[in-house]
């Protein structure tokens, strides 16, 4: 079997029919690398038909600063805080997937009170995560004042964060042998205030734009992806259960406190935008339960079990090792030859793969669908490009 | 697929919320039933409209003086100085090693009076700094802390490369040692904010206004203050 | 019924005096002739400005901002900065655009407003021309605002802007059908194609509410295609900033950036008056049959105020549409037309024929 490699240039030469006057020719157009609804710099190729969309073909690159590459010149430790900025709105989950990583490698045993500490924080951070989601998929399907509520609700976690971690957006907060500082005696209380200021916001969110007759009618049957082929992509996370597959990594291998707190995996039905819209809202409810479970019950403990200037080695080998970031499945694999940096880092994003689910649902759709299905997709680009 | 059966299968079972569908209802009802959700999300919108209360917006630079940040927001690397204008750094340079980018560069160098190895600049490049907070974690000494104060801006790339030591010599430890204050007064010498490798003292550069002595924030007490230092730090620099 | 108003108020219009004036002087005639042009010139621009800022105001409060804060008390003169900074910008026409038609469109666009403005009865006494043609000719000339976002998008040489063009080409196209198919609701209830006649006629009462609910239906329908027409949300598509970047003015810059802008905001300011005209009776106080009691004391309103009231509700109306909701694709823009709007509107037509016919609405004149 011989492999054909098709480049871009090859994709994008056009075939001509001039069999009928009345023929209409197909042509590309870029959508980004900079255009409003791409989030970033990521670029997409369209075949476009009027205004169906007959191809996607992403493309990629123009964020690349080589993390991974970067990695291997750092310490385990060091190598944290530039996963800070991989998917920046989940910044303390990637955080903990690096953490998690090193520590199981390194046999640390962590104490109760940093797992329920760094499972609060996920969570809030999903909240937030999801928050600016939908903030910003109501500015994509034209609604520009979801945007600010969204923001609005936002800031007020990250006031959470900024008075516990000392940060805002890259936390490097969650580290390997526990946290970077206890939490802040506030911490609790302002918590139970989010809590509280955020529910009727949420049920406002669902009378702004769920309910929304245009909204509905934009999403519905809108980017259908089954669950077949969402596995095949290898997409994760709200993406993959929108699809109807029950994937969640919190319940399926309950790291850190989510063995404890009862909570729901939402799934949807059609895995339509509508499913991955209403998958996030919900989320984000199943997300404050997890709160509301844990924020009473944190155990007294140290929030560090190891000095933080001890340099981390790890046995010579392979690790891997994965966590649910408000995208999907962020995994971390780490080669060590026993030196004090890693050898290989490689981390499996959620976004990279959930990408490709533009390629298999836009074709057929119109523009404005287009713009939709990315914006449902959730996609942070410097999570793609690395 | 197993799972998507599995789930067809009980569509109730435990923890697992499903989406609801998304109805399509005849002509009329349709209608009437897009308009009500529309008038529905101008209820909501109309609702902050009326209610300036709800505004969230924070006038910035008018706001300052009400303006805390939180305790441990991370802008601004300081060292810590003692009410004598004291650091308690060794330059052990463990905070060096520990820099995921080499924004920080302890130079030491031998005391004049006792050969002892000491601190001599602590250069921090806000321009590379991410503000991780390892530095401030790994010092076994607590010399250094992040600082709330945010407003960095600066008109001149040159400005983020700062000298946090006030002076160069011993730390307070040792220096508490010395009894003979002119044995002390050798055995320091100042540092200024903007006397680093990249030094800005008594130069002029184009569209920055001069750095007024005062401004460069140096010397909490210690010794001999820039004035005179200043002087002769920049001529050895163009020398 | 019309009496009431008419030995109160004396309706004439700029162009009447300037007409009248004529035989003494005409010099005379002439000055009532600038005085309409520079009215109407600089009505635009202070409007303008005005709408722009009661919109970034109003959004921002909406979203729980506070808007313009910095020039002047609470912002005031924001508008005027930024209008002085557009006028300033470089104008920057890309190289590969058809330059002649480029420069072209936004004049075309801003065109098509201002002579619509020139028949609108502001008040009485405030009207510059009063057409005998009048709905008709301001559903011609809006036509000009089409032309010149085609031209426009088609001159830019992008293909963003294209697409943004062909979807207002269409969007509008469709949409004057149900418009007008509002507007003759109006004719046929009046009798007449005269905007001043028209408001005239509903000195016994408002059409939006005298027709047994056919006005209600033709208010709307007029409203919605109205919003259409002039790319307001939720029908914002041919500028679609999250689709099409910025649809058909993407490449345009300073001056004729503003001249679009512009044209945006005097076209909602049109749309608002327009349908104050035909369905609230635009400057005429708000009269019930022949309580003559209660119309003295509503006629102690200035005409001027009712117009003004009215039509700062609509564009308020308008605007909160905007900071609401999500935009339509552009194949449901198409649907709510053809398939829901088109058929309301042609049964709403027959049914307002069935009412003229029976002279069936509250406080019949005739």
């Amino acid at each position: 079997m011989s492999v054909h490699i098709t480049t871009l240039d090859d994709r994008v030469r056009l075939r001509q029919d001039d069999s009928s006057p009345l023929s209409t020719q197909e042509y590309f157009v870029n959508m980004g690398p900079q255009h409003p609804s791409t989030h970033g710099v990521l670029r997409l190729v369209l075949k476009l038909d009027g205004e169906t969309v007959r191809e996607v073909i992403p493309v990629l690159g123009y964020i690349h600063r080589g993390i991974e590459k970067m990695g291997e010149h750092q310490s385990y430790r060091q190598f944290v805080h530039l996963s800070d900025r991989l998917d920046y709105l989940s910044a303390l989950i990637n955080n903990w997937a690096v953490s998690m990583t090193i520590e199981k490698a390194a046999n640390i045993e962590l104490n109760d009170r940093i797992q329920v500490i760094r499972t609060l924080m996920a969570e809030l951070q999903r909240i937030q995560s999801h928050q600016l989601w939908w903030g910003v998929f109501g500015m994509d399907l034209g609604a520009f004042t979801p945007f600010l509520y969204g923001f609005r609700d936002r800031e007020i976690i990250a006031d959470i964060f900024e008075e516990t971690v000392g940060a805002r957006l890259t936390m490097n907060y969650i580290q390997p042998g526990g946290l970077m500082y206890d939490i802040h005696p506030g911490f609790v209380k302002r918590v139970k205030a989010f809590l509280q200021y955020f529910k009727p916001k949420l049920a406002e969110y669902e009378t702004l734009l769920s309910g929304n007759v245009i909204l509905q009618e934009r999403l519905r049957g809108v980017g259908r992806m089954d669950g077949q082929t969402a596995l095949s992509i290898g997409a994760t996370g709200p993406v993959l259960r929108a699809s109807g597959v029950p994937l969640d990594l919190r319940k399926s291998e309950a790291y850190g406190s989510y063995g404890k707190v009862a909570f729901d995996v939402v799934i949807g039905k059609n895995g339509d935008c509508w499913d991955r819209y209403w998958v996030r809202l919900e989320e984000m409810r199943q997300s404050m339960k997890i709160v509301e479970q844990l924020i009473d019950n944190i155990p007294e403990g140290k929030h560090m079990v190891m000095k933080p200037a001890v340099k981390i080695k790890l046995p010579e080998g392979c690790y891997y090792n994965q966590v649910e970031t408000a995208r999907g499945i962020l995994g971390v694999y780490i080669v060590s030859d026993g030196k004090e940096s890693p050898y290989r880092i490689h981390l499996r994003t959620p976004n990279f793969n959930n990408l490709w689910a533009i390629t298999e649902t836009a074709a057929n759709w119109r523009l404005g669908d287009l713009v939709a299905i990315l914006s449902s997709l959730d996609v942070v680009v410097p999570d793609i490009d690395r | 697929m197993m799972q998507a059966t599995d789930k067809q299968e009980n569509p109730t079972r435990s923890g697992l919320v499903t989406a609801p569908e998304l109805k399509r209802h005849g002509f009329f009802r349709n209608v009437f039933s897009g308009i009500k959700s529309l008038l529905e999300g101008m209820k909501v919108t109309f609702h902050y409209l009326s209610h300036p209360s709800t505004v969230v917006t924070q006038q910035y630079p008018e706001n300052r003086a009400t303006l805390k940040m939180m305790e441990r927001y991370r802008a601004l690397l300081t060292m810590i100085h003692d009410e004598n204008g004291l650091h308690k750094c060794t330059g052990c340079q463990i905070c060096h090693d520990n820099c995921p980018n080499a924004s920080i560069n302890v130079v030491t160098r031998s005391n004049p009076v006792s050969g002892k190895k000491e601190l001599d600049r602590y250069i921090w490049r806000m321009d590379s700094c991410t503000f991780c907070n390892l530095c401030v974690q790994v010092c076994p000494f607590g010399v250094l802390k992040m600082d709330g104060s945010f407003e960095g801006a600066v008109y001149d790339r040159r400005l983020f490369v700062f000298t946090l030591n006030h002076y160069a010599g011993p730390a307070a430890g040792l220096l508490a040692k010395v009894a003979d204050p002119e044995e002390r007064k050798k055995m320091i010498e100042p540092r200024d904010r903007y006397s680093g490798p990249v030094p800005l003292n008594g130069q002029e550069l184009a569209g920055v206004k001069a750095l007024k002595k005062a401004e460069s924030g140096c010397c909490g007490g210690s010794g001999g203050c820039c004035s005179d230092s200043q002087g002769s730090q920049g001529s050895k620099e163009m020398k | 019924m019309t009496g009431i108003t008419e030995n109160i108020w004396q309706a004439k219009t700029v162009a009447q005096r300037a007409a009248e004036a004529l035989p003494e002087s005409v010099w005379f005639a002439l000055g009532y002739m600038v005085l309409g042009v520079v009215g109407v010139a600089a009505f635009i621009a202070v409007l303008g400005m005005g709408l722009i800022y009661a919109e970034r105001k109003i959004a921002g409060h909406f979203q729980c901002r506070l808007g313009p804060m910095r020039v002047g008390w609470h912002g005031i003169f924001q508008t005027v900065a930024d209008t002085l900074k557009l006028l300033l910008k470089e104008d920057v026409v890309p190289a590969q655009a058809d330059k002649f038609l480029h420069i072209l469109a936004p004049l075309f666009t801003l065109l098509g407003t201002i002579l619509v403005l020139a028949v609108l009865p502001m008040s009485p006494i405030v009207h510059v021309s009063d057409v005998n043609i009048g709905v008709v000719y301001v559903g011609a000339v809006s036509g000009f605002g089409v032309l010149g976002i085609l031209l426009g998008g088609w001159s830019s040489n992008n293909k963003w802007s294209l697409l943004g063009a062909m979807r207002a080409g269409a969007q509008i196209i469709s949409y004057e059908i149900s418009a007008t198919l509002a507007l003759l609701v109006v004719v046929l209830f009046s009798g007449t194609l005269r905007l001043s006649e028209i408001v005239e006629s509903q000195a016994a009462g408002w059409w939006i509410w005298r027709a047994h609910g056919v006005g209600i239906v033709a208010f709307l329908l007029f409203f919605i295609a109205s919003l259409a027409e002039i790319n307001r949300t939720p029908f914002d598509i041919p500028e679609g900033e999250s689709e099409l970047t910025a649809g058909f003015h993407t490449e345009y810059s300073g001056m004729r950036f503003a001249f679009f802008f512009l044209a945006e905001f005097i076209n909602m300011f049109i749309v608002a008056a327009l349908t104050a005209t035909l369905f609230l009776g635009g400057w005429m106080p708000f009269h019930i049959g022949d309580f003559a009691g209660f119309n003295a004391i509503m006629d102690m309103i200035p005409p001027g105020l009712w117009f003004t009231g009215k039509t700062a509700f609509l564009v308020f109306l308008i605007m909160w549409f905007r900071w609401t909701f999500p935009r339509l694709r552009v194949d449901q823009l198409m649907r709510l037309e053809w398939k829901v709007l088109l058929p309301i509107g042609f049964a709403n037509l027959i049914a307002a024929a069935v009412v003229v016919l029976f002279n069936f609405y509250f406080f019949p004149v005739r």
